[in-house]
């Protein structure tokens, strides 16, 4: 037994050897050094606002999707070019008389007289929102100026370019062009707008909007895609019909807290097609075989009455 | 941000050698440890213990079938035998031949149930050899099946107050957490350490004790033939 008890004790004492010498020697995993990216959480209300309109004209409520719309595409650049073509129109007219009547024959006098009367046509026929356009993309007033700045005397050619740039895939708004080119510029500018706000809507699959919302409450965009999304789950558009993608089938509805549809879906607009019976009726059992919807509860104002604007091309063209 | 993240990566080279592990250890960590540390030696002394006695036991059972068989006479045998420490084969040879010169030793000598009288030396020889083959045996089966529980516990225990060690430096960082639960499975290892080697010297010495007890038997039957031959021829 003490043979037995000699080499046991021998044979640990030997493995606690090796345990000190080989055991330390574990080497540390190595862990590359990662790059530390900041990282800052910011609501998305911030970017995607939606500020709902005031009054009850039907334009007002167009207008008041434009903002809701436009930061789908690129948010900054079609709000900020009208939007700044109205700031610089006030700034020129009172720069204005001053170069009119020192240099005549400057082309000038073609640009300055233009401002003068836009900023008073604006206000009229335009609703709040779009001054409030212009003051919410404040964060990108960067382009801006440097677009502005080299060719100052020419605010109308930059007001216009935003205007053809959602234009190429309506053919509509070219018109406007050769009426801009008529210098009869009261009447192109009443031309123009309505044209830039139904293509803007084209674009777009839905709207949302409301007439009686409070100016506080608002609807992020995300909020608005959701309800999108839930409509359009169940939107059989009229593939088939002639002409199917030009049946823009505009529809207004009212909702309950509960998310329910209270009220019959209205069709708002009309069109020749003899297909948009069939599409309207595919718009209004949409949205009825969708209810109710979950929205947040606690901007009901908001969107307690809806517009939303089914557009064929969008979901035909994907 | 870089300091930081440079501060997370220099810190957690703990010291994790065998004797850090154990200081570093809770007090009834530490005892399991060193309880586990002794169960393994005590282990491994056993083993080498039995398999020194068992190899022993089977030369020597080997060595003295081919000296029985090899015709010599059975009295010149026993003279060889019966003054010597006799294990085995040998002791069960010296205790049956004993008890036969005993009962033929006197005046009268008793014959009758001398066959009987050998066949109970020779089983009480066999207990005894068995009782000292399977010696201890059971201290390897109680630590192969307990050393892995006591382990168990150590490191329970350990977990346990790195647990409350992390709770209360409020850092669930890996480096703060690791070193306690390195020392804590520190004590499983031991465990499975004794354990292991244990449990499967117990299941082979176990083997090999009732092979060469069975062995006994067989020499003992045979050698009660004999005898009994012997008796009645004389008788």
């Amino acid at each position: 037994m003490r043979a037995g008890l000699i080499a046991s004790l021998a044979g640990h004492t030997a493995l606690l050897v090796w345990g000190l010498i080989a055991f330390p020697d574990a080497e540390s995993f190595s862990a590359p050094q990662m790059e530390t990216l900041p990282v800052d959480l910011v609501p998305i209300e911030e970017f995607t606002q939606l500020r709902l309109g005031e009054r009850t004209a039907e334009v007002q409520e167009e207008a008041a999707l434009q903002p809701a719309d436009t930061p789908d595409q690129e948010p900054p650049k079609p709000a900020d070019k009208p939007g700044e073509s109205r700031v610089e129109q006030p700034t020129p007219p009172t720069p204005a008389p001053a170069p009119t009547p020192q240099p005549e024959p400057e082309p000038q006098p073609e640009p300055t007289p233009e401002p003068e009367p836009e900023p008073a046509p604006t206000p009229e026929p335009e609703p709040a929102p779009e001054p409030e356009q212009a003051a919410e993309p404040a964060p990108a007033p960067e382009p801006t100026p440097q677009e502005a700045s080299p060719p100052p005397p020419q605010p109308i050619v930059t007001s216009v370019a935003p205007r053809t740039k959602p234009t190429p895939p309506r053919p509509t708004p070219e018109p406007p062009k050769d009426n801009f080119d008529s210098t009869d510029i009261a009447a192109l500018l009443n031309k123009v707008e309505p044209a830039q706000q139904s293509g803007n809507a084209t674009q777009e699959p839905a709207a949302l909007g409301s007439r009686q919302g409070a100016q506080n409450v608002r609807m992020t965009q995300s909020e608005l895609d959701a309800l999108r999304g839930m409509v359009a789950r169940c939107w059989n558009p009229p593939v088939g019909a002639v002409g199917a993608e030009n049946l823009v089938v505009r529809v207004r509805f009212n909702l309950s807290e509960n998310g329910q549809v209270s009220s019959a879906p209205e069709v708002i607009n009309s069109n020749g097609n003899p297909a948009f019976a069939a599409a309207a009726s595919s718009a209004v059992r949409a949205i009825n075989r969708c209810q109710p919807y979950s929205l947040p509860i606690a901007k009901y104002e908001a969107w307690q009455e809806v517009i939303i604007n089914f557009d064929p091309r969008e979901m035909l063209g994907g | 941000m870089e300091t930081l993240a440079q501060t997370t990566l220099a810190a957690p080279q703990g010291d994790i050698s065998f004797f850090a592990l154990f200081w570093q250890a809770h007090i009834v960590v530490k005892i399991v440890m060193l309880g586990l540390l002794g169960a393994s030696v005590w282990c491994w002394a056993i083993i080498v213990d039995k398999v020194m006695l068992i190899g022993r036991t089977r030369r020597q059972m080997t060595r003295f079938e081919t000296v029985f068989w090899s015709g010599q006479s059975l009295e010149e045998l026993y003279g060889t035998l019966h003054n010597r420490v006799n294990h085995s084969m040998a002791a069960l040879f010296v205790a049956a031949m004993r008890e036969w010169k005993r009962s033929h030793e006197g005046a009268r000598p008793a014959i009758a149930s001398l066959q009987q009288r050998i066949d109970r030396v020779m089983d009480v020889t066999i207990q005894r050899e068995a009782e000292r083959l399977e010696n201890r045996l059971l201290v390897l089966a109680t630590v192969g099946s307990a050393a892995p529980f006591i382990g168990l516990f150590g490191t329970v225990w350990g977990i346990m107050t790195a647990f409350q060690a992390i709770a209360a430096s409020e850092s669930t960082n890996l480096a703060v957490v690791a070193p306690g639960i390195a020392e804590a499975l520190f004590a499983t290892a031991l465990g499975l350490l004794a354990a292991i080697p244990a449990v499967i010297a117990f299941n082979k010495f176990n083997a090999d004790v009732a092979k060469a007890i069975a062995r006994m038997e067989g020499f003992a039957d045979e050698f009660s033939a004999i005898l009994s031959r012997q008796i009645d021829e004389r008788g």
